[in-house]
């Protein structure tokens, strides 16, 4: 047991703890006096991070999600970084010119920095090659300037959605790894309208706007009505992921976390394409999904939990993340570097991901995500279910997430 | 003299004896003791306190009052869905529960050959635990492949969504509950059974009863405080359920609000939202309702008795 060891908790499948690893191995060759002992996350992270810093125990070192470290800085859990950016402002500056400034603001809540970004973790779409190729289909776009618009993704996952002579689906045009929830949140942005303004700390979400609930409409329909993705039925005995993974569906939405699942799954040829836009969407925007890392505010070795923190979202960790594949890294100079480009050298479209930080559009960042997350999960599931049309969020959803809001 | 300082000596030794008996018997209660004022009569007082203050663990606790009851009562209303779903889930459980059990202790009574090995597979659901066996049923509920849609297929009976539809995910978590609180009952309902005298069902035989009729006129109104224990217990444990829900429909209580019941409620109150202060209240409000039901319960039973005792007479 190391007493003196600097805490380190995350929440990570057994590939990306291998990545974890790397980067604390580095971590230690430079630092050899600064001992770091990892915590795995159970299932729910942000439980398990409660519970260790109520108890008294919080890890010195936090990993820090988008949507949900709000809460804990609110609650005065997470240590204003700027404390830490304004000693040492050589970093800063360096910090500074090479974030990708979307990214780098997610964590900017209230006036304070409580944390700094590690990885992109944005959705796209996963396709298989071969499937597309059997069926003559044009692969979808891999620049997020190409436009595919929802009608075009509509017609491909239709040419790709195979029938057996009972009429059970033996292939899937289109799968979602996500939170259905969220990714239907995702089409509704990509007709054009935002989840909200501001993003952060705000008062209304935009489940009143026909333009954004038209695009979740789209989303619900493509398992109800157009019958391309399969329904909550068709994944209880086998997960989206598995079905994508054992070439029984042609396009899989998920971001990178999934790509180490895909790159090794059994003669899978795979690439990886940009998300459609609705008709009322300009551009593909993909969701500013990320995860840093933060400092509890309760540490006794706050110095060396920041040493740890710069070394990992700093040029030398991010070479590290970039070099083993298992995150999309976001300092200019780690997403653009060889390193990166050569652990994905399988994939045709890494413009997907190298541009992806630069075409994501953000959620909503509030100390309430885990209310509203509840709220969304009750109300549009009968909408993904096919009970109700997405226009019935307007009253029920949006009156009850904006009350939820102006409480907080 | 010496006769009187003798006897004297010995009440004394009596005394020191019982004083030290009474000392020692305390000393072995004290451990139990700390341990239930610890582990009960502490958490049960200070979830008291909790419930009149907002506590999210980190911040300082800040007085509230009764604005968590107000909050609960007035302006919550998932409180009224979870009240709803408790109810039906309680009542969906109890009344299967007790009637199958009956059942099932009545034949497991009988004195055939081999019924021991009846007794021990009856009994075996108790010895697992209720998170293994959601699991398990799980896959039993799976509308594509699961075990249950697969035999209704057999009958010609489409594909039914256990527990994707909320229309029928309360009636899949109630057939499990009652799956497991089956065994249970039936072990003290059997128990029961067996300190019926003998003597009552060879009278009523002789009276030329039949076995349904000796079981409904003798059996169930001599193993009534058994029946009214079961179900006390039983509508406890229903009000209290909480890991069945959250392996089967998932920690929302879903799909949308259909078994989302209070258990789901204060677990997601408490621990989701880190509204302490608020799950307390509701903790309350839930022992409230419990006390209430029990009481009527148990005086309704009581008047039973003693209107039986009455007619008797």
């Amino acid at each position: 047991m190391q007493d003196d060891a600097l805490t380190f908790f995350f929440a990570a499948n057994p590939e990306e703890a291998d990545a974890r690893q790397r980067v604390v191995d580095a971590f230690a060759r430079r630092h050899p006096d600064i001992k770091v002992r990892m915590l795995l996350s159970g299932s729910d992270p942000l439980q398990h991070m409660s519970i260790y810093c109520a108890g008294g125990k919080c890890p010195d070192v936090l990993m820090a999600w988008d949507l949900t470290y709000a809460g804990l800085a609110d609650r005065g859990v997470l240590l204003d970084l700027n404390t830490m950016l304004a000693q040492d402002k050589a970093f800063a500056a360096q910090l500074k010119a090479e974030s990708i400034s979307p990214l780098y603001q997610t964590f900017t809540f209230d006036g304070g920095q409580y944390a700094l970004p590690e990885q992109w973790s944005g959705n796209f779409l996963f396709y298989n090659k071969k499937l597309f190729a059997d069926a003559g289909v044009r692969p979808p776009p891999g620049r997020w300037e190409q436009r595919w618009s929802f009608y075009e993704f509509l017609d491909t996952a239709q040419a790709l959605t195979k029938r057996g002579r009972s009429g059970r689906v033996s292939q899937w045009g289109y799968v979602d790894s996500w939170v259905a929830s969220y990714a239907a949140g995702l089409f509704g942005m990509n007709n054009g309208v935002p989840w909200c303004t501001p993003r952060m700390n705000p008062t209304h979400l935009n489940f009143d706007n026909q333009t954004f609930l038209e695009g979740i409409q789209f989303y619900a329909d493509l398992a109800h009505k157009h019958r391309v993705a399969p329904t909550s039925s068709d994944t209880q005995s086998m997960s989206t992921m598995d079905l994508f993974t054992s070439g029984r569906a042609a396009m899989a939405l998920g971001g990178h976390w999934r790509y180490q699942t895909v790159d090794r799954a059994n003669g899978l040829d795979f690439d990886i394409a940009v998300l459609p836009t609705g008709p009322k969407g300009r551009t593909a925007r993909s969701n500013i999904g990320t995860t840093g890392l933060a400092i509890a505010a309760s540490s006794r070795r706050k110095q060396q939990a920041w040493e740890f923190v710069k070394f990992a979202t700093g040029p030398v960790g991010q070479a590290v993340i970039a070099e083993s594949g298992l995150f999309v890294p976001v300092l200019r100079s780690a997403i653009t570097s060889t390193g990166f480009a050569a652990a994905h050298a399988r994939i045709d479209n890494l413009p997907v991901l190298t541009g992806g930080p630069a075409h994501s559009q953000g959620m909503p960042i509030t100390p309430e995500w885990i209310k509203i997350a509840a709220l969304m999960d009750r109300n549009i599931g009968p909408v993904l279910r096919g009970a109700r049309p997405a226009t019935s969020l307007a009253n029920g959803l949006s009156r009850a997430v904006d009350e939820v809001l102006r409480n907080s | 003299m010496t006769t009187i300082d003798e006897s004297a000596s010995t009440v004394t030794r009596r005394r020191r004896f019982s004083t030290r008996r009474a000392r020692a018997g305390r000393m072995f209660v004290a451990p139990n003791l700390a341990s239930v004022a610890v582990f009960m009569l502490f958490p049960l007082g200070f979830s008291l306190y909790m419930s009149w203050q907002n506590w999210d663990l980190f911040r300082p606790a800040k007085f509230v009052g009764l604005a968590n009851y107000h909050n609960l009562f007035a302006e919550d209303p998932l409180f009224v869905i979870a009240l709803r779903n408790t109810v039906v889930y309680t009542v969906g459980t109890v009344v299967p529960t007790v009637l199958i059990s009956l059942a099932v202790a009545g034949v497991l009574n009988r004195k055939v050959k081999g019924i021991s090995i009846f007794r021990t597979i009856i009994f075996l659901p108790l010895a697992v635990s209720s998170v293994v066996m959601a699991v398990v049923w799980q896959f039993v509920f799976n509308t594509n492949n699961g075990l249950l849609n697969i035999m209704l297929g057999w009958i010609g009976i489409g594909p039914v969504p256990w527990l994707v539809d909320p229309k029928w995910a309360m009636l899949s978590l109630c057939t499990v509950s009652v799956w497991r609180s089956v065994p249970f009952a039936t072990v003290i309902l059997l128990a029961a059974m067996q300190g019926v005298p003998d003597n009552l069902y060879e009278a009523a035989r002789l009276d030329g009863a039949g076995e349904l009729r000796q079981f409904v006129s003798i059996t169930v109104p001599l193993i009534r405080a058994a029946v009214s224990f079961v179900v006390v217990i039983s509508i406890i444990h229903a009000f209290q359920a909480f890991d069945l829900v959250y392996v089967l429909t998932g920690h929302n209580g879903g799909p949308e609000t259909a078994t989302y019941v209070f258990g789901i409620m204060l677990f997601q109150h408490a621990f989701g939202f880190l509204e302490f202060g608020y799950a307390s209240a509701l903790a309350w409000v839930i022992f409230a309702i419990l006390l209430v039901l029990t009481a009527l319960q148990l005086r309704l039973g009581r008047r039973r008795a003693a209107q039986e005792e009455r007619s008797w007479a």
